[in-house]
């Protein structure tokens, strides 16, 4: 590639890179702004940074010109914590000797099974919600941890399945016969073969299910009282009747998406590799 | 009896890949299993191995009819075609395998191990990862993972296919006293029947969901059972011919090239039917000069194979013809005309209909 | 002076690596085919046999050097302005076309009348048996029947030059001998020059007036398998070439009065010096080492003063491999009849002076053939 090509390459990256990154980069600056510069028309790149927000997320108490108010966001960033990790391990448990099964044991109905399992992808919540939100009254689930970690498998479950089967279907099944010609029991099979060599695919999996799991945002806003919500619903507690104090939102915004954001930088080569692998049949 | 395959079926979505098939094997003995690809001689394997369930019959190991059983409990050594080696692991380890799961001490796992990896030559690599080992180490590893246990029965499927010609010679020198030291049981399927003729004490060859043949090498190259048989053995493929034998007052005769030619009289009987005439390349000698009951020919290619020459013989009645000599000379004045001739006794006969051989009868 | 079809100056081919660094595929290859001729490259997956066919065929750049078809540098002419027809793995057959239509669509664009083209596919077809599929779809045909389609589809063209790669290599064993002969017969009866790649080396026998031996990217040598089988140039080729291969060992060497080979931990082979030719014993010189080899054919069964352990005998049908423990390593012999010893009893061989081959241990260059010097 010649220099011209080169260049021209990388101003047309650094174009993309900007389009794509810039509310993000908006965002990150306007976490350390005061509301008044937030709103200072022409805005401006340059301003002296305050803590201030972040300062009033942590410590929960938001000081304004109307007053003193309680701010829950920590305990939402906790609540986001629990619900997302919870629900992968449950649809980890569940899901991957399902996927095994599904993968390994041709049983009648089983491709429709499982096109029902990933069917649930496919529906809005909406659609589920108000019949849901009765069965939980019901069932006395309403704004409980269990109720709602039951619920965000709807969203953990099938990605966990659907991917994982790919990876245990690319397994060679020679190589799980080879170990038990060789003496070992079907279970030990699966957890010292199977797991292990399908483990790339199960990390992607979970990541991209606690990713979607933290992204959640309607289950959580009907089902559960403000106690129990994530990070998700809790940013709209910065909608106030004083106004809307964007900087908090901002530093709310930046502190939400850090942990899924450094999780994903620090795995994003297993999730390329966890997506496509099922596409490549070697 | 070591291994007893009792009339045992498979089928699959695709068909019927096995059909009410027998065999057995003796203690010590090495069956080999040969057929075309796809003939089910894998499957067969597998079913001995327990990885798959046969749909009907039985299969019974030292006498105990194991068909139900679990393959971790039936006690065989076995190597794939693709090594299905454990990628996450050390070939040490993927060779102990085989032993861990008995709860073996370490001291003689380690021992036992490194013990069959100095036979085959891999005891260097023991350390390495399946993805850092050559082909060939590989197979060893493979080979060497189904005999540390010293199993009484040992199945290995087409273990020399995915390794390099030279390699796959050597192996096929070494193999038969490796196989015969272990002292077990072998069933060695292979789609090359040089391979089975190399190792086996007697080939079972596996084609149209049975067995068509199952005999030592020898009866079978020189009695195939079937027309099929007969063409899966020998390089080239023998030649085959449609002739009818006409009675003379000399025993029957057959045309060839328009020259009258002698069968043996023990094949009287197949005078005016139609017959497939069956000759080996092998035993068809081609000659400058005319003789008794030899046929005018042309030669149209000269092609050296395996230590041997290949002369393409065009005969004046359409019929092309593969005659193979001993040695290399393909001096160019081969090509064009000549005489080929045979040894009636190596003749073959078989029935076009159905494709067995007819067996010549003592007058 | 005749021109040759195809003249291969001092090519280089490097591929810029990813990652890996660059590899030099073909090093400074130097061949001339004439025409008429029959070539095979032959090697083992990774000599550069492959990148040199594409490279003849316009499919990769050369990085350095010409290649020039009848007489025209064509470096830098596209593969479909070269007048050469090919045939290469994967079939690439189209799969709306009839395997038919499929041939004679080469020969579409020569402006031949439809009926002279239906002809010319009938007699390839009959050649390579492809008749009974003419009117198949290349989805609905075996990988061997693809195979002898696409080539088919190569050799009815009018062409300066035909590049085959691996034309044989899906076939079914049995159709292997009878269409080497039918094909060899094909190129022959119409004079055509022709180029194929494989690594099988009975393949490359059968077919070629020449074989180009490759290693590494490097040429290793180039002659009629009759010179590559009984003057191999070096190690590699006399151990490559061959079914079995040649039996070669490590020996020091006493070039006096006696010349004698000792095998390290085997055998010696003792000849008077009469039985040597000067020339043999000059090219071998003042070495205290070097590397003899022994084709299976020529080693003598029965005789001789020494003896070896049998490992296996097997009878193939219509030879027979036989192979001893000698110095560590198997010796193989081949006989064209059976051989009546056991494994386990020692059985007596030797060696004639002139089926002896003699190698440099350092280059592996060979120094002697037989009663020759190299």
């Amino acid at each position: 590639m010649s220099v011209l090509e080169r260049g021209v390459r990388g101003v047309l990256i650094a174009l993309i890179v900007l389009f794509f990154l810039f509310p993000i980069f908006w965002i990150f600056l306007m976490s350390f702004q005061t509301n008044e510069d937030i709103l200072r028309i022409p805005p401006s790149l340059f301003f002296a940074p305050t803590l201030s927000n972040y300062a009033a997320l942590i410590t929960g108490k938001l000081v304004s010109n109307a007053g003193t108010l309680d701010i829950a966001f920590m305990r939402n960033l906790w609540n986001s914590v629990l619900l997302s990790t919870a629900s992968v391990v449950v649809a980890l448990i569940l899901g991957v000797p399902a996927a095994y099964a599904f993968a390994r044991f041709k049983f009648r109905l089983g491709e429709d099974i499982a096109f029902t399992l990933l069917s649930f992808r496919f529906a809005p919540p909406l659609l589920v919600l108000l019949p849901l939100s009765l069965y939980f009254q019901q069932l006395g689930l309403t704004d409980t941890y269990v109720g709602l970690i039951w619920v965000y498998q709807l969203i953990a479950l099938p990605l966990i399945l659907w991917i994982v089967r790919g990876y245990f279907e690319d397994l060679s099944p020679d190589i799980e016969y080879a170990y038990r010609v060789a003496g070992h029991s079907w279970w030990r099979t699966f957890t010292r073969i199977a797991i292990p060599l399908a483990g790339p695919g199960i990390a992607a999996a979970g990541l991209l299910a606690f990713i979607f799991c933290w992204n959640n945002f309607i289950f959580a806003l009907i089902l559960a009282s403000a106690s129990k919500q994530p990070v998700t619903v809790g940013a709209l507690a910065f909608v106030t009747a004083s106004g809307i104090q964007y900087g908090q939102i901002a530093a709310a915004i930046v502190l939400s998406v850090a942990p899924t954001l450094a999780l994903a930088l620090y795995a994003q080569r297993y999730l390329v590799e966890g997506l496509s692998l099922g596409a490549l049949k070697g | 009896m070591a291994i007893e395959i009792r009339s045992v079926s498979k089928e699959f979505k695709s068909g019927k890949v096995l059909e009410r098939i027998s065999l057995s094997a003796e203690d010590g003995e090495i069956v080999a299993i040969f057929g075309p690809s796809g003939s089910g001689k894998t499957v067969l394997l597998r079913l001995v191995a327990g990885v798959e369930q046969p749909d009907e019959g039985r299969i019974l190991l030292g006498g105990r009819d194991v068909t139900d059983q679990a393959p971790e409990a039936r006690g065989v050594g076995m190597a794939f075609q693709n090594f299905a080696l454990f990628p996450h692991m050390s070939a040490f380890d993927n060779v102990a395998s085989a032993l861990t799961a008995h709860k073996v001490p370490r001291d003689i796992i380690r021992a036992k191990v490194e013990k069959i990896a100095a036979l085959l030559k891999i005891e260097h690599v023991l350390g390495h990862a399946p993805r850092e080992l050559s082909n060939g180490q590989k197979q060893r590893t493979a080979l060497a993972r189904a005999l540390v246990a010293e199993p009484k029965i040992l199945l290995l499927d087409d273990p020399l296919r995915n390794v390099d010609a030279k390699l796959r010679y050597e192996m096929r020198l070494e193999l038969p006293s490796l196989l015969k030291a272990s002292g077990s049981t072998v069933l060695y399927v292979t789609q090359d029947y040089k391979e089975a003729m190399a190792l086996g004490d007697r080939i079972a060859v596996l084609s149209d969901r049975d067995f068509a043949q199952i005999a030592r090498p020898a009866e079978i190259y020189q009695r195939p059972a079937t027309i099929n048989v007969a063409s899966l053995f020998g390089d080239p493929t023998i030649n085959l011919m449609p002739v009818e034998p006409l009675s003379s007052s000399i025993g029957p005769k057959i045309t060839i090239g328009g020259t009258a030619l002698s069968l043996p009289s023990s094949y009287g009987r197949m005078a005016g039917k139609p017959c497939v005439l069956g000759l080996r390349a092998e035993n068809i000698i081609v000659e400058d000069t005319a003789s008794p009951e030899s046929v005018p020919v042309e030669v149209v290619a000269v092609t050296p194979l395996n230590e041997r020459t290949l002369l393409l013989l065009h005969t004046n009645d359409g019929r092309e013809i593969l005659a193979s000599e001993a040695g290399t000379n393909e001096a160019p004045r081969r090509h064009g005309a000549a005489f080929a001739r045979f040894d009636p006794e190596t003749v073959l006969l078989f029935d076009p209909a159905s494709g067995r051989r007819i067996v010549p009868q003592a007058a | 002076m005749s021109e040759a079809a195809l003249s291969i100056k001092s090519v280089d081919k490097i591929y810029e690596g990813r990652g890996k660094g660059p590899v030099h595929a073909v090093k400074n290859l130097d061949m001339d085919v004439q025409r008429g001729e029959i070539v095979a490259l032959l090697g083992s997956s990774g000599c550069g046999k492959t990148s040199t066919l594409r490279m003849i065929a316009g499919f990769e750049e050369v990085t350095r050097g010409d290649i020039v078809l009848e007489g025209r540098r064509v470096n830098q002419m596209p593969p479909a302005r070269r007048k050469v027809a090919m045939a290469f793995e994967g079939y690439s057959l189209y799969p709306p076309l009839t395997v038919r239509d499929n041939i004679a669509f080469a020969l579409k664009s020569a402006r031949m009348s439809p009926k002279d083209a239906q002809r010319s596919v009938a007699e390839v077809a009959q050649i390579l048996e492809i008749e009974p599929i003419l009117d198949r779809y290349p989805s609905s045909i075996s990988g061997g029947e693809q195979q002898r389609a696409s080539l088919a589809r190569a050799l009815v063209r009018q062409a300066d030059l035909y590049l085959l790669d691996e034309p044989m290599g899906q076939l079914e064993p049995r159709l292997r001998a009878v269409l080497r002969g039918r094909l060899k017969s094909l190129l022959v009866d119409r004079r055509m020059t022709a180029i194929f790649v494989t690594h099988d080396q009975t393949e490359a026998n059968a077919l070629a007036d020449r074989v180009a031996v490759m290693e590494g990217g490097v040429l290793q040598q180039f002659a009629s398998q009759k010179d590559l089988r009984e003057r191999p140039a070096n190690l590699f080729v006399a151990t490559f070439v061959g079914e079995p291969p040649m039996n070669v060992f490590e020996s020091k060497v006493v070039n006096g009065d006696r010349v004698r080979f000792a095998i390290d931990g085997g055998p010696t082979f003792d000849f008077a010096a009469s039985d040597i030719p000067l020339s043999v014993r000059a090219a071998i010189g003042r070495r205290e080492k070097v590397v003899i080899g022994v084709r299976p054919h020529a080693v003598r069964l029965g005789v001789g003063s020494e003896d070896a352990r049998i490992v296996s005998n097997q009878w193939l049908g219509d030879q027979s491999h036989l192979a001893m423990e000698v110095a560590g390593k198997l010796m193989v012999a081949v006989s064209h009849a059976p051989i009546p010893a056991e494994v386990g009893e020692r059985l007596k061989f030797g060696v004639h002076a002139s089926d002896l081959h003699v190698f440099d241990v350092g280059t592996s260059a060979a120094l002697s053939h037989g009663l020759e010097a190299a």
